[in-house]
């Protein structure tokens, strides 16, 4: 028990050092936080990719992305392609769109985005 | 390295050198030809008692000269305490003769005391009678060493790697199998029975007849000892009497071991259980007497190698002749024996409380040659570590010796008492007052040993018994709580579960293919193939590959590591899929390669990390995929 609460406090640690160092980098951005995302109006959000997914939805190719900016994660939703030239792990998206829920995470089903080039804007 | 590495993990290499220690299988079947004669079970019971007589004589005397500093007036005492021990004995031993015949199936201390004590008393015997084994293993070691290096002196830099040596090779030889230890010793009790009779007998006939002075000694440290005059004190007499009790150790090994007899076993164990006490008490009355003419020497601090039994040997054959030697190694030989007496014990005992679910099941496993093997082993070591901690004194570990073993008796004999007033079976009055009678005289004789000896090491026993216990009874809670765990009612049927497999992808090869085969033949509910990506580079190689090998209907995650940890984000995502259901079961596949055991340790180190932090997670199994590297 003990070995597993030191390990999990030391994981921690890691993902909170991550947590700030994305909330530097997009702070100056002043869009809305990923953790504050309301579901069905319209916002804008930026993240940086955290994991890709690639899966057939209902047998037609999509691609997942998850995308973080330190105060949390959503997911953002391409159907019909694999691959979207520029979006990369490490790489920063921005969104536009309406979020809904789905399952416990929030879902953007093929927004408007915008590719960030790297470092700070 | 590599050598030792192949032999533990090659298992047919493993199994030919176990072969070569251990001998052949023997299957279960065989069991009963593995029974002993009483010819071969007075050797392999009664040795323990008997060779106690090489040391207990000595022990005395260690006390009163060393401790008490009497100086010559330590002889006079000498009898009276040995006509005590002898008196005891024969108190110990009929009470033992009834636990015989009323506990066929072996009645040592813990069953008795199990069957008419209740839970606490008997795990305080069985916690006792293991650690006397360990002892008894330890002591009888050190005494069978102490004979040697009396007969060569020039060993004496030696002695712990000696006992260490003789410990080894009596835990192989007991590893091997009973019945075959058991006639490989019988021989040396015969003739250290014989050596012992006829030291007395030519001893005594030479004192009384022929007018044989003492021992003369002339070493300074003799002279010392010789010159005190302190008065022995009752508290040193007590001390003396505890080490001369400790020649009764070994007397309840026949009655815990009545099945290894032949039929029938109760009547062919309580016969070797007389001749032994008759053995024990005349052998070791006779030695008192001959010592208090002869006036051998002995000092605590090991000063004075020669053991008692040694100088009473030189003194009475003349010099250090064929007979002082022969009586060295028969002295030797039987102490050997006496070690192989806890090595008869310890693991039957240890396995009977293991049935009970006090000790780990492990003791309840019979090996190859139908010997409990763990038993042996853990015998082996904990007595190893005593002896090497002790320094392979005889006398240093005696204090910690006697306590579990009066314990025992008293807890045997309180059991055989209200045994007797429950079943009241025909004439038991006087049995009862028997036992009652031997269980006061152990219990004082334990409480005696404790207290004039617990500064010397009585302590020792004193709270490893109680530890024991504990743990017992923590081992047997942990073993209760699992089976009212497991235990299912009627009508129970398992749940269904969301089956989630993941797949742990490095890169895409043969191993990953065959992987991902393998767990679209799992049919779940949801298959993922996970792979953790430094770079985009990475990430579009793993992609492409996805789409030549067609696997593009298999969900592909690829994850980053900011920090370069493979373990951490995989298993954070599966923390993460864990969340999304609740009945859910995640099956993780890793791809392992399996090459030769020189070069298995180049792959697979970060499957072996995942695989171990997995060890522990509800809900999770890990399955390795092998592919075969010829």
């Amino acid at each position: 028990m003990g070995l597993k609460n030191i390990v999990k406090s030391a994981n921690k640690g890691i993902r909170e050092l991550d947590a700030e160092r994305l909330v530097d980098r997009f702070a100056e951005l002043n869009l809305t936080p990923l953790g504050e995302v309301a579901v069905r109006t319209k916002v804008k959000v930026c993240g940086e990719v955290k994991r890709m997914t690639m899966k057939p939805r209902s047998g037609i190719p999509s691609m997942e992305i998850v995308i973080n900016d330190g105060t949390g994660q959503v997911t953002v939703i391409f159907s019909g392609r694999r691959h979207i030239s520029g979006i990369e792990h490490g790489g920063c998206l921005a969104v536009e769109g309406v979020a809904h829920r789905e399952r416990n995470s929030t879902v953007f089903l093929n927004p408007a985005y915008t590719l960030l080039p790297h470092g700070a804007e | 390295m590599a050598g030792f590495i192949t032999l533990m993990a090659t298992s047919t290499k493993s199994s030919a050198v176990k072969r070569f220690f251990i001998g052949k299988p023997i299957s279960s079947a065989d069991d009963a030809n593995h029974r002993l004669p009483k010819k071969i079970a007075l050797p392999v019971f009664a040795s323990d008692a008997i060779s106690s007589t090489a040391y207990a004589t000595e022990e005395i005397l260690i006390v009163f000269l060393s401790l008490a500093g009497a100086g010559v007036a330590a002889y006079n005492n000498l009898v009276p305490l040995s006509i005590m021990v002898v008196v005891l004995l024969a108190i110990v031993v009929s009470s033992y003769r009834q636990t015989i015949f009323a506990y066929p199936n072996g009645g040592g201390s813990y069953v008795v005391s199990r069957e008419n004590l209740g839970k606490y008393p008997s795990l305080v015997a069985g916690g006792s009678m293991l650690v006397d084994y360990i002892l008894t293993v330890a002591v009888s070691v050190a005494g069978g060493t102490a004979a040697i290096i009396s007969a060569f002196n020039g060993l004496a830099p030696y002695r712990v790697e000696l006992c260490v040596g003789f410990i080894a090779l009596i835990t192989i030889a007991n590893l091997r199998g009973l019945k075959e230890s058991g006639s490989l010793f019988a021989p040396p009790t015969y003739l250290y029975i014989i050596c012992l009779f006829s030291l007395i007998g030519v001893g005594l006939f030479k004192v009384f007849i022929l007018d044989l002075p003492p021992i003369s000694h002339d070493s300074e440290v003799a002279k010392e000892l010789l010159s005190q005059t302190n008065s022995v004190t009752l508290f040193f007499f007590l001390k003396a009497f505890s080490s001369g009790a400790v020649a009764l150790t070994g007397i309840e090994a026949v009655a815990d071991g009545v099945p290894a007899f032949k039929k029938p076993e109760p009547k062919n164990a309580s016969i070797t259980l007389v001749i032994m006490a008759f053995i024990l008490g005349t052998s070791f009355f006779g030695l008192s007497v001959l010592a208090q003419h002869l006036q051998p020497l002995k000092d605590h601090e090991g000063l004075i190698r020669d053991t008692v039994l040694a100088q009473l040997a030189e003194q009475v054959y003349g010099g250090r002749n064929i007979f002082f030697f022969v009586t060295q190694f028969a002295t030797f030989g039987i102490l050997i024996l006496a070690a192989n007496t806890g090595y008869a014990d310890f693991p039957r005992l240890s396995s009977i409380i293991a049935k009970d679910n006090y000790m780990p099941r492990q003791f309840m496993n019979r090996g190859d040659r139908l010997v409990f093997s763990n038993g042996v082993i853990f015998l082996g070591v904990s007595s190893g570590a005593l002896v090497v901690i002790f320094g392979g004194l005889v006398n240093a570990l005696i204090p910690l010796y006697a306590v579990g073993v009066f314990t025992g008796f008293t807890l045997s004999q309180a059991g055989m008492f209200v045994r007797h007033r429950r079943l009241k079976e025909a004439g038991w009055v006087p049995r009862a007052i028997m036992s009652a009678f031997g269980a006061s005289t152990t219990a004082l004789v334990a409480g005696i040993v404790v207290v004039v000896k617990f500064a010397d090491g009585a302590w020792i026993p004193a709270v490893v018994i109680p530890t024991l216990v504990f743990c017992f009874v923590a081992i047997n809670r942990h073993y209760t709580r699992v089976r009212s765990f497991l235990n299912v009612q009627d009508g129970y049927t398992a749940p269904f579960h969301t089956h989630f497999v993941i797949v742990l992808v490095g890169s895409v090869n043969q191993g990953t293919l065959h992987a991902i085969r393998y767990a679209q033949s799992l049919r779940p509910d949801r298959l993922i193939a996970i792979s953790v990506v430094e770079t985009a580079e990475d990430r579009q190689k793993i992609d492409e590959a996805w789409i030549k090998f067609n696997l593009s209907d298999v969900e592909l995650q690829t994850i980053t590591s900011e920090y370069r940890d493979l373990t951490e984000p995989i298993l954070n995502r599966i923390d993460e899929l864990d969340a999304e259901y609740d009945d859910d079961l995640i099956t993780v596949i890793i791809p392992e390669f399996v090459t030769s055991v020189r070069s298995q340790w180049l792959h697979n180190q970060s499957a072996l990390a995942i695989k171990a932090r997995l060890l522990f997670r509800p809900n999770t199994v890990v399955t390795s995929v092998p592919i075969v590297i010829p």
